[in-house]
Formats: C-alpha cells, sequence, structure tokens
C-alpha cells in the first residue's frame, strides 16, 4: 500500500523549511555582496506554494506509513529538493538554462560538487552561499538533517533513516532515532564551526571560510573559486581542510564514540576505518612516489599535493589544489580508484564505501582458502566478528550493480558523443558523488560544456549513487508498483 | 560438614559420591527426580527433588545450616541465582558453576561477592587451561604450578630412552635439582623409597624449579620433542572454544565439527588464527586432506568418551605423537591410560577437585587431584607452632603415602631433603594418597 496523503504532508513540511530558509537568505542578501534578493523572494514564494498545496493534499492523513512509502518519500523528497532548489539559480537569472541550473543543484544536495559555472567569483555572495549550503544539508540527508532539528511527522522514522542512509551496518547511537540523530547532527555542526575557525585563522576571509566549511565537511567540494583551493595558494590551508575532509569521512557513530564517550580502542577495531586509514595511506604513498619520479616537485610539496588530492577524492569532495591531468596517466587511474572506493559508511561521503570494499577484499581472500579446504567454514568478519551471508550477498549485488551502473553510464555517455575517457571519468564521479572527472571534465574544467542529455543522464547517477543504488533503483522495478 | 549441592549433573553427582565418602554430610537438589534415583539408594546422602531456586525448597534443604553450597547445573542463571538465594537464606559459603569468561575476571570477583556468590568454577576454563598447558609442554604430560610458579610439579612417560631407568633411586637422587613425589605403574601408584628403580613405562611425578626443566627433560630422553606448531581439535565444545582462546597465537590451529551450525557458532566465538572444518573427525580421508601429517597435536573433545579415544588412538597410527583426550567415563580413564593416550581431560574431576580445595581450611592453597595417579597434591601455608616445624624432615613421622614435594620460602622454590628444617610461613607442596588430605592437615596448623 502506498499512502499518498501522509507522503504529501511530509514533502510539504520539508518544502516549508526549505521555504524558511529561502526567506532567511533573502533577508541575509542585501547585507551580502551581489544583488540576488529577487531570486531568493520568488523562489521562497513559488516554494511556499507547493509546500502548501501539498499539505492540502495530505489533509486527513493518519501517519499510515509502509516501507513502500518510505523508499518513495525519501525518492520524491531529493528531487523536490534538488528542483526547487535550483529555483534561485535560474529565476535569479544567474544561471539561465534550467538544465544547468538543476544540475548545480541535484550536484549540491548528492555533495557531487561538480560545477557547470565558468565565472564562479562573480556570482552574487548570498546564491554562492546557498550552493554552498545544499551540500551541508545533503552531506548527512535531508530527511536526517530535518528530523535532526524538528519534532515532526509523527510516524515512524526508522525506515526513513535505513533508506537514507549509508554504508553496511547501522548502528544506533541513542534508543530514540530522533535524540541519537541530533547527537550525530550535533558533531556535524562541531566539525563545521571548528573547521571555519581554523580555515580563518589560517588566512581565509570569513565568507570563504564559512562556505569552505560547509562543503568540506559535507564532502561536497564546492568552491567559491575558480580554480578551487589552489587560488587561496597557502599549504596550510590546504592541510586543514584535508584534515577536515577525513574527518567528515569517518563513521559519524564512531566520531560520537570518540568524542563523547572516549573510545578510541573502537576506532583501532573498527575493520572499516583501518581500511579507510591505510587506503589513504597507501593511495597517498604510491601517488608521491609517482611525483617524485617525475622530478618536478620536492617532497614535501609531492606528499602535500597527492595527500590532498587523495583525501579529496577518496571523501568524495573533489577540492583541488592542482591538475591531476597533468600527472601521469597511471596516476589517474590510482585517483579513479580512490573514487570508487571511497569513504566510510555512515559518514557524509559518496562511493562504494571502505566497509564493503573489506568485506569484498576477504571474501576474494576467503574464497581461496576455500579451495584449499573444501569443508572449511570461513567467516568473513568486521571488526572481529562474522558477517552473516545475507550482507555478504547484499554487499556483492551491490558491488556488481555499482560497476554496471559505471559501465552503461559510461557507454551512455560514449554515445552521447563523449571520448573513451571523459564518459569513464564522467559516470564514476556520478555515481561516486566525486565532482571533478577526467580528460577535459578534470578539476581545471567546469562541466558547462557537457551536452544537456549528458547533464541529465550525470544527474540520475549522481542521485542513484548518494542513495546507495537499491532506493532509487527500486522505483524501477515492477513489482514494487504491484499491490503485493 | 554440611554441603549442599544443586544441580545432578556430572559434576554435581561425582563431587556428591567423593565428598559423601569422606564423612560429609551431603544434600543432593536436583529438579529431575529419575537422575538421582540411583544415588539415593547406593550412596549415603540425602536427595530432595526440587528446583534449587525455589526459595521453599532451598528451606525444606535448610540451607540456613550450610556450610558450603555449591550450584552446578548446566545453566549458569539458575546457578547464579540459586547461590544469591542461598546466601540470603543462610548458607556461609557459595559456589556458583560459570559459563562466561568475563564473569572471572579479577575486578569482578568483588560484585560477585556483594551478590553473596563466594567462588565460581568454570570447569570448561579450568580444562581448557590443563589442554592449553600440555601443548605448549608437549613432552610433559601433566603440569601443576604452585606459588605462582616458584615449584612445579610434572608428569612424564618415561621410555626406553630415558636415562635414569634400572637405578635405584637413592643413587640417581644426589643432588639433582629434582624431587620424585610418585611413580604410576600399571594402575597403581607408588610413593617412591630410595630402593624403587624406574621403569620404562612409568608415569613418574617430578617436583622440581621451573629452571631445571631442561634438564629434566634431558634425564627423561625426550630431547627429540619438538615444540607444538599445528593443533587439530576435533569435537567443537566449549572447552574446545576456550582453549582456542588460551593457546598461544604462534600455533596454527583446526578444529573439526560435524555440525553446520555449531561450525558458525565457533567461528563467532574464536580468532582469525583458527580454521573451522565441517566434517567427521573420525574420518581418515578428511583428516589427511587436512593435513593431520604436519599436525603435531590431536586432541578430542567430542561428547563421546569412546570417540574421543578411538580418535585419539588412530591420530597416534597416523603419527601425530601428542594426544589427549577428554574422557568423562570415570571407568574408562585407566583403560584410556592403559591404551597409551597422552594425556586425558576429566571436566568432573578437575571441577571436583577445585571445589574440593574449598571445603579444607583457608590453610590450603592449591589441591589438585591427578586424573591418572589416585593421589592428591596440596599446598600448605606452615602456622606458628605446627608439629611440621619441630624437627627437620627425616625425624618427623609422616604417615605411610605422603611425601612433602618441595617448600616455598620468600618467592623461591625449594626442594627438601631429610634434614630441611621448615619454617613457620613456607608454603609446603605435599603428595599424597588419595583422600589423606584431612589427615596431614593437622602437621601444619
Amino acid at each position: 500500500m502506498i499512502h499518498l496523503k501522509t507522503i504529501s504532508r511530509i514533502i510539504g513540511t520539508l518544502l516549508i523549511l526549505l521555504a524558511g530558509i529561502f526567506l532567511l537568505f533573502s533577508i541575509a542578501s542585501p547585507f551580502l555582496e551581489g544583488n540576488d534578493l529577487f531570486g531568493f523572494l520568488v523562489s521562497a514564494l513559488a516554494t511556499t506554494l507547493a509546500g502548501l498545496w501539498c499539505l492540502i493534499i495530505g489533509k486527513g492523513s493518519k501517519g499510515e506509513f509502509s516501507r513502500r512509502d518510505s523508499y518513495i518519500t525519501i525518492t520524491v523528497c531529493w528531487i523536490a529538493f534538488a528542483l526547487f532548489g535550483s529555483l534561485p539559480y535560474w529565476l535569479g537569472g544567474h544561471i539561465p538554462s534550467f538544465t544547468d541550473a538543476f544540475f548545480e543543484s541535484m550536484s549540491g544536495f548528492t555533495t557531487t560538487g561538480a560545477s557547470i559555472l565558468d565565472n564562479i567569483e562573480s556570482q552574487p555572495h548570498a546564491l554562492l552561499l546557498w550552493r554552498s549550503l545544499t551540500q551541508w544539508l545533503g552531506g548527512l540527508g535531508i530527511v536526517f538533517f530535518t528530523v535532526a532539528i524538528l519534532p515532526m511527522f509523527g510516524i515512524d522514522k526508522v525506515q526513513l533513516f535505513a533508506a537514507e542512509s549509508t554504508g553496511v551496518s547501522h548502528r544506533k547511537v541513542h534508543s530514540r532515532v530522533s535524540v541519537g540523530s541530533r547527537w550525530i547532527f550535533g558533531i556535524y555542526i562541531l566539525l563545521t564551526l571548528v573547521c571555519t575557525v581554523s580555515l580563518k585563522i589560517c588566512g581565509m576571509g570569513w565568507f570563504d571560510a564559512i562556505n569552505h566549511a560547509f562543503t568540506a565537511t559535507g564532502t561536497g567540494g564546492f568552491s567559491t573559486r575558480q580554480a578551487s583551493i589552489e587560488a587561496f595558494s597557502s599549504p596550510l590551508i590546504e592541510y586543514v581542510l584535508t584534515l577536515f575532509m577525513f574527518l567528515s569521512g569517518i563513521n559519524y557513530t564512531l566520531l560520537y564514540l570518540l568524542l563523547f564517550r572516549g573510545k578510541i580502542r573502537e576506532l583501532y577495531r573498527n575493520t572499516e576505518f583501518r581500511v579507510y586509514l591505510f587506503t589513504v595511506l597507501g593511495f597517498t604513498l604510491a601517488i608521491t612516489i609517482g611525483l617524485l619520479a617525475q622530478g618536478d616537485v620536492g617532497i614535501e610539496k609531492a606528499f602535500r599535493l597527492s595527500i590532498f588530492q587523495v583525501v579529496s577524492l577518496q571523501t568524495t569532495t573533489g577540492f583541488a589544489t592542482t591538475d591531476y591531468m597533468l600527472w601521469p596517466p597511471y596516476l589517474w587511474m590510482l585517483l579513479s580508484f580512490a573514487m570508487i572506493f571511497g569513504a566510510c559508511g555512515g559518514s557524509s561521503t559518496g562511493a562504494m564505501k571502505c566497509g564493503r570494499v573489506a568485506i569484498l577484499a576477504k571474501s576474494i581472500r576467503g574464497e581461496f582458502r576455500r579451495i584449499l579446504h573444501p569443508n572449511a567454514v570461513i567467516p568473513v568478519r568486521m571488526d572481529g566478528n562474522p558477517i552473516s551471508q545475507d550482507t555478504r550477498a547484499t554487499v556483492l549485488t551491490f558491488t556488481c550493480l555499482y560497476f554496471l551502473l559505471i559501465f552503461i553510464g559510461w557507454f551512455v555517455l560514449m554515445i552521447m558523443g563523449l571520448d573513451f575517457l571523459e564518459a569513464y571519468g564522467i559516470s564514476v564521479s556520478s555515481i561516486s558523488n566525486v565532482g571533478p572527472a577526467l580528460g577535459t571534465f578534470g578539476p581545471a574544467y567546469s562541466w558547462s560544456a557537457l551536452p544537456a542529455a549528458a547533464k541529465w543522464l550525470s544527474t540520475l547517477l549522481m542521485l542513484i549513487g548518494r542513495l546507495e543504488l537499491f532506493t532509487i533503483l527500486l522505483m524501477f522495478t515492477t513489482s514494487f508498483w504491484k499491490r503485493r | 560438614m554440611r554441603i549442599i549441592i544443586a544441580g545432578a549433573g556430572a559434576v554435581g553427582t561425582h563431587l556428591a559420591k567423593m565428598l559423601s565418602d569422606e564423612q560429609h554430610d551431603i544434600v543432593l537438589m536436583d529438579a529431575d527426580e529419575e537422575r538421582m534415583a540411583n544415588l539415593d539408594s547406593n550412596f549415603d546422602l540425602m536427595t530432595i527433588a526440587a528446583s534449587p531456586t525455589s526459595i521453599s525448597s532451598l528451606k525444606d534443604a535448610s540451607v540456613a545450616d550450610a556450610d558450603l553450597f555449591v550450584a552446578v547445573t548446566p545453566e549458569e542463571s539458575t546457578n547464579i541465582t540459586a547461590c544469591m538465594l542461598a546466601h540470603s537464606l543462610g548458607a556461609k559459603k557459595t559456589v556458583a558453576r560459570i559459563d562466561n569468561y568475563e564473569y572471572l575476571q579479577p575486578k569482578n570477583k568483588e560484585f560477585f561477592n556483594n551478590l553473596g556468590i563466594d567462588s565460581l568454577i568454570y570447569p570448561e576454563m579450568l580444562a581448557a587451561k590443563e589442554i592449553a598447558d600440555g601443548l605448549h609442554l608437549s613432552w610433559i604430560r601433566q603440569w601443576w604450578e604452585f606459588s605462582g610458579g616458584a615449584l612445579v610439579m610434572l608428569g612424564v612417560k618415561l621410555r626406553d630412552n630415558a636415562l635414569i631407568l634400572n637405578i635405584p633411586i637413592f643413587q640417581i637422587k644426589k643432588e639433582q635439582p629434582y624431587h620424585i613425589v610418585a611413580i604410576k605403574r600399571s594402575g597403581e601408584t607408588i610413593i617412591p623409597g630410595g630402593d624403587d628403580i624406574l621403569q620404562a613405562g612409568d608415569l613418574v611425578y617430578f617436583m622440581t624449579a621451573k629452571r631445571s626443566l631442561t634438564y629434566i627433560r634431558h634425564i627423561t630422553g625426550k630431547d627429540e620433542y619438538e615444540s607444538v606448531r599445528n593443533v587439530m581439535i576435533m569435537g567443537g565444545s566449549r572447552i574446545a572454544v576456550r582453549s582456542a582462546q588460551l593457546i598461544s597465537e604462534d600455533m596454527s590451529l583446526k578444529i573439526i565439527e560435524s555440525d553446520l551450525a555449531r561450525c558458525h557458532w565457533l567461528t563467532e566465538m574464536v580468532g582469525d588464527n583458527v580454521m573451522v572444518i565441517n566434517g567427521d573427525g573420525r574420518d581418515h580421508e578428511l583428516l589427511s586432506e587436512e593435513g593431520i601429517d604436519n599436525v603435531d597435536a590431536f586432541v578430542a573433545l567430542t561428547d563421546s568418551a569412546e570417540t574421543n579415544i578411538l580418535a585419539c588412538l588412530s591420530a597416534k597410527r597416523m603419527g601425530v605423537f601428542k594426544t589427549i583426550a577428554e574422557v568423562e567415563n570415570i571407568d574408562y580413564i585407566s583403560m584410556a591410560e592403559s591404551l597409551d593416550i597422552g594425556a586425558v581431560i576429566n571436566k568432573k574431576k578437575i571441577a571436583a577437585s577445585y571445589i574440593y580445595q574449598l571445603l579444607l581450611d583457608a590453610d590450603v592453597e592449591n589441591v589438585k587431584c591427578l586424573t591418572f595417579a589416585n593421589a592428591d597434591v596440596a599446598e600448605f601455608v606452615v602456622k606458628e607452632g605446627a608439629r611440621i616445624t619441630r624437627s627437620q624432615v627425616k625425624d618427623i613421622s609422616l604417615p605411610k603415602g605422603v611425601t612433602i614435594g618441595g617448600l616455598v620460602r620468600d618467592g623461591e622454590g625449594i626442594l627438601v631433603t631429610g634434614s630441611t628444617q621448615i619454617q613457620p610461613g613456607d608454603h609446603v607442596v605435599v603428595f599424597c594418597l588419595a583422600s589423606m588430605i584431612k589427615r596431614i592437615e593437622k602437621y601444619f596448623n
């Protein structure tokens, strides 16, 4: 059963919340550089109307909610936010093409960070702040954000959370999901505040610091500069951002246990975190050596460049301090592996997640041992405990589907006229919510040159990737819509 | 002494029989009347067919007068509840059998004391410790430490290549860093005098300090024994899990278990250095596929004593030099020995000797019932003015069947000779034939 009224009521509430944010921006706009008051006011009005309309449809809802409803709600909610979130860009006339505006908005909410803007510095500041805020809101999930700040819905939120959360296993912080989400959200805000202040101390202006703190902790990667972090040419800022991107890539439940319960051993025992740490270090080491072998840079710079790009791409942020397309091609491949691996589940990052990579690697090792010992019972262990066969099957399915989607995206993008390399890069970058791709869509360029159809395909891949494949793809299965 | 035993399982029944033979006043409680039917008519004890967690039946058993309440049902929570109730109703001392390693940690001791549980006993853990010790020192049959390792007692089976065969003990005994406390020869335990001669096939119990281990290894002809690297355990019992946790990391361990669901349970309990194999441990093909040729030690821990004995025999035949079998059927133990199975583990005896210790006065630190030899080893703390301190050891007439193995003074292990003067405060390790501990207690008080 699909309960249209309940869904409408939830979407309506969320849209009113969005309208409220737009109103705040309208108030703030005159105090900030550039003129975009009109865009925000009209957007606020349009969103309010749409929200009220949804609430009217949802009137008389009895709060019934099924598993299917949660998947529909999450999907509709993300599309609606991307749609209404694009209004300030489009109605204000700053991004004239609707396709481009929607792309920018979806790229923001899914924390991808691929931009079609070629003139970022000349955009009004309130609009840039909105652009960064979309990534911050999308970081932990829109519904997550809403439940954390509003006591609302009166429905079973656990299912909604399950449809939006990332990673293999979900450990709860608190017995009540709304209280737990507030703790997690508190950590998110704390990280953002500390990041802002650190960036300010390192020499950024307040406006830049806030924007970059939003997009770093949300692991989005939008910057207020066309040249991204390279524009600041400050090694200190690069190291600080590397640290905060890395922290945002850790499972927030683990951060909670670490910060509020002092459980350091928990962090080290966590298989996913260890894989995350060691893959980041491994990629960094390999690329540092690669750069040194090329011989243009000193050891400190080689290390700084490589750790920044690796952390930025593996946490699927997408900041850049250099154009890695100028590096030897085999290093691009390493970087694209980092993009596919991703960081930890339950964080603001995208891609496959290290937990799945770990299960996959251990399954492969177990398979070889099984050949030698056909009667042995060989478990795959995470955090020291064997995981169930079901979990393993889900992870294997996820991985197959992930690569299948990359290949399909790659193929369709090539039909649309892209080159082999560019199509690969965009497909991987979109589904993993990274931002920069390869070739002429690398960190030195925007994605504005993409054909319109490719932009739509890319936004679809971003959404599928952000909601971890199954939520969106479920909508396309016939059994989902059958009354069974 | 009035003792109430709750739970007429293997451990409880064995304990009840043993203690009733020693003229204690025993009440055995179990909810299942049938399990106790035989005991009531054949042994001098009282049985009560009632749940040990029922307050009224505990009162019926007059728990208020009990000196010791022992809860050894298979259920850990039943045991803990029963002990708490018994303590509140007036039992002087309570012992609960548990199945959780966490409870044994020293930091939790006070917590359990506050609950009214004085001692915890974990038979599987004790058995696993024996197995692990046996694997770490593969040439030794049995191993027991006194006063935190200052003195050790070890049982070694002598083969033809031992250097101390066929010489009267008084000749080899001079200035040697060990003391032979007992000999087990064809089912009989001998407390040796100077004229006795060691023969091949004897199981000899040495008392010594740890530093002399290599010397004893040499004279018993065990130099070529390699240390154990690969271990195979048959049967995924709780003892197997505990053993897997206790043996050192550098040993590689395979557990063979025939029940698949049990295998999955095992993988949750053990670490990655243990491989769990689903199959029958009696299947030769499986054993050779899993490399029995390279296995140094084979441990059989299934529920069936017969299976364990046969599996160990066939493992010996396939070239495994060290085998350990769990034999829960006490009647089979001497048979297992005559079949030359390396070491025999009996959970009941281990648990019983542990509980037996609680019955003796607090001065006895440590009692071990030897599984093979029908004998006990006890560690006494000598009191001021005790009879044993009045003259040199050779001038004290100890009862027959008792020998003083050694003593620990100021943390240092010393072997006892005839001219040794025992002082108050010494920890004395005494070896005696079964059921004599009560009689020699008075020498030390």
